[in-house]
């Protein structure tokens, strides 16, 4: 389990992209689209980021918050499952699976929920989960192949584009250590370090390595124009009103 | 797996009409309570359609707002994971939303080490045959290695969380249970020692008694030690006198006790020793107290050159980086030598001896899930109820408690009985309880 993440239930909950970029029937019925239940699961992901900043938690806790975010949007709808309610929820749920408990009240912030309101979603949220709380990361990983690579140096631009990687549903997609190598893939590039034959030995598919790292690449592009035009709150504040509203 | 989600749509967990139970809670036949903890209680069920027997245990819904309890996330997240022949098996997770509360459901095992040492000691008077304590040996290790090799310590192993599964397929198989202090290692977040000691002070090893900040899972091999002394003489190796009260106090009579038994340990032999904060802090007594003989083999009264003695010892090794593993536990010769161990520990390997009937796991039939109302009306409640609306009142409480032991131990009849008592009370004057309670008793044992 801990050791094997072929027998865990993390590997056996991996999903194609493809079923995971399905709006949710009620939500479509209130005329959420695609691209914007997108941008609402950035957005999120943003902001459990900025909570977790606020109580100091540890990357892998805010890793796991945000991979059981996006989970619960791939079997719930927003419109049932509010997103800024679900967000702390998760950070908050995380925190104890992960061995270092926040106060609830400490996630009262931006949306001002109540923490009665954070509890009776926790429980909500371990049913949504299906009571799979174990959850592995690119992070362990990338350590390990940095350093069998010996590319120690290059530790922290690929940690930063692993952080990146949750603000897409890659964890939800592939195996943590693929994603570890197509982080290490582009921070190789992006420093000009060849590492053709490391990667060679390792006998991955390197099809797949180079379509994960182009994914990210195209999100960072995608990001940058999303930048230019602006995310702002009012954008995901008329999104977040449609699931409110009468279809 | 948790089936709560067709629950007014989420809303909570009252099902609508006329009780305020969630739906899942009717796939149960609910036979009554079978233990109580700090996390809250157990009870046992019998699923409608199989008929197959469940053990739920239900975590009190936390009062001070911390939501479901660490315990609870840490019990559903290794065994949503953990798949094993002699670990326990979690069938199901349900929610009642309505009171915040949580029921894991389990595989029902009808005995324990607990019960089933406690049994040879008390009343049977004997010891536990060899291939029994062989085969319950080897199981526990085969589900500790297997939750080792996972880099799972389950940190809580005492006699009362190794069950035994009763009648059926898989009698005789050792499940370890209670993961509510069950950690994974590879990669703590904050170091292990951080929240709390952990296993019960007879059963913990040396280095967690001297505060040792980043134990291994060669702790849960201490315990195991322990437990395989016990099994051979039925009372607890160290039965050190709980020190309590202050926040992870200094537990010196249960180091005595273990000083007693191995002798003193020493740097030599245990050279990170020096390195534990109260081997450090407390020189004048525990490294002052000298025992020198170390008789661990006249305390469970094996011969010092038998493979069981060597594999005892090496168990119980002070170093836990010298203390055997559980791969290493299960290749030790004693495991190849006759009799040797078995899947079903509770058969019979000799010809003529006896099959032990263990006995059942007792059932508290008058308390539900809620844990305070009766599914029964409870006899003595029932009973005292009844007496005042008639204004009446009991010469002697005795005679109450003589009721209400002589209908707990049919657990079937409890009703049927306090009612056929209400009658006979009513028929007749108060005075005369004791002479009905003895009729009571004899109607009692001819229709059982």
């Amino acid at each position: 389990m801990a050791a094997n993440f072929w027998t865990s239930s993390h590997h056996n909950q991996l999903l194609q992209q493809e079923k995971i970029d399905v709006v949710h029937p009620e939500d479509k019925e209130r005329g959420l689209t695609l691209e914007e239940f997108k941008l609402i699961k950035i957005y999120m992901t943003n902001h459990i980021w900025r909570v977790a900043q606020q109580v100091k938690v540890r990357q892998r806790v805010i890793a796991t918050a945000v991979t059981y975010f996006r989970r619960v949007y791939t079997r719930k709808s927003l419109t049932e499952y509010d997103p800024r309610l679900v967000a702390p929820t998760c950070l908050y749920l995380a925190s104890k699976a992960e061995e270092s408990t926040v106060q609830a009240d400490c996630y009262d912030e931006k949306y001002r929920f109540e923490v009665k309101d954070i509890l009776e979603m926790e429980m909500k949220l371990l049913e949504a989960l299906d009571y799979y709380l174990v959850v592995y990361h690119p992070y362990r990983p990338l350590l390990q192949l940095l350093q069998d690579a010996g590319i120690t140096d290059l530790t922290h631009i690929s940690w930063g584009i692993v952080n990146d990687t949750y603000k897409m549903d890659l964890i939800l997609i592939h195996p943590p250590y693929m994603i570890a190598l197509a982080c290490i893939y582009i921070a190789s590039v992006l420093k000009d370090k060849d590492t053709t034959a490391w990667f060679e030995e390792l006998r991955v598919d390197m099809n797949i390595v180079k379509n994960i790292a182009i994914e990210i690449l195209d999100f960072y592009d995608f990001n940058r124009v999303e930048a230019s035009k602006g995310i702002n709150d009012d954008k995901i504040n008329a999104a977040l009103n449609k699931l409110v509203a009468k279809p | 797996m948790g089936d709560g989600r067709g629950i007014a749509g989420g809303t909570g967990g009252a099902a609508g009409g006329v009780s305020n139970r969630p739906v899942w809670m009717q796939q149960y036949d609910l036979m009554g309570k079978i233990g109580e903890g700090t996390y809250g209680l157990v009870f046992l069920a019998k699923t409608k359609k199989q008929k197959s027997c469940i053990a739920i245990k239900k975590f009190k819904q936390s009062k001070d707002g911390d939501g479901v309890s660490p315990t609870a996330i840490r019990e559903i997240m290794l065994l949503r994971e953990l798949s094993h022949d002699n670990v326990v098996k979690l069938v199901n997770v349900h929610i009642n939303h309505a009171d915040m509360s949580l029921y894991l459901a389990f595989d029902y095992a009808e005995h324990d080490l607990y019960e089933i040492i406690r049994h040879h000691r008390e009343k049977l008077n004997h010891s536990i045959n060899q291939y029994t304590v062989k085969s319950l040996l080897w199981q526990l290790l085969n589900g500790l290695n297997y939750l080792h090799s996972n880099w799972v310590i389950h940190r809580d192993l005492k006699p009362s969380n190794i069950l035994v599964m009763g009648d059926g397929d898989e009698q005789g198989v050792v499940k370890i249970g209670d993961f509510g202090l069950a950690r994974i290692y590879q990669a703590p977040l904050k170091p292990l020692s951080d929240n709390g000691v952990v296993v019960t002070i007879w059963y913990r090893a040396p280095e967690l008694l001297l505060r040792g900040k980043h134990y291994t899972s060669a702790v849960d091999i201490w315990a195991v030690g322990c437990i395989f002394a016990e099994l051979l003489t039925l009372k607890p190796l160290f039965q050190g006198v709980e020190v309590k009260g202050t926040s992870n106090p200094f537990q010196f009579d249960q180091l005595d006790k273990i000083f007693k038994v191995l002798g003193h340990p020493t740097p030599d032999k245990w050279p990170t020793l020096v390195h534990l904060p109260h081997w450090q802090n407390d020189q004048q007594h525990i490294q002052g107290l000298k025992y020198d003989n170390p008789c661990l083999h006249n305390y469970v009264h094996l011969p010092p050159k038998s493979p069981a003695y060597d594999l005892l010892s090496k168990m119980l090794e002070y170093d836990p980086r010298k203390r055997l593993t559980a791969a290493q536990a299960l290749e030790h010769e004693y495991f190849r030598i006759d009799p040797l161990p078995g899947r079903n520990a509770l058969v019979t390997t000799q010809p003529g001896e006896k099959i032990i009937n263990y006995p059942a796991r007792p059932v508290d039939t008058s308390t539900d899930f809620e844990g305070t109302t009766s599914i029964h009306p409870q006899p003595e409640m029932l009973f005292l109820g009844v007496l005042q609306h008639h204004q009446l009142c009991l010469p002697e409480q005795v005679h109450v408690q003589f009721l209400w032991l002589g209908c707990r131990g049919c657990h079937k009849q409890t009703c049927q009985l306090s009612i056929l008592l209400l009658k006979l009370v009513l028929e007749d004057l108060i005075q005369e309880l004791c002479l009905f309670n003895v009729v009571l008793q004899h109607k009692h044992i001819n229709s059982s």
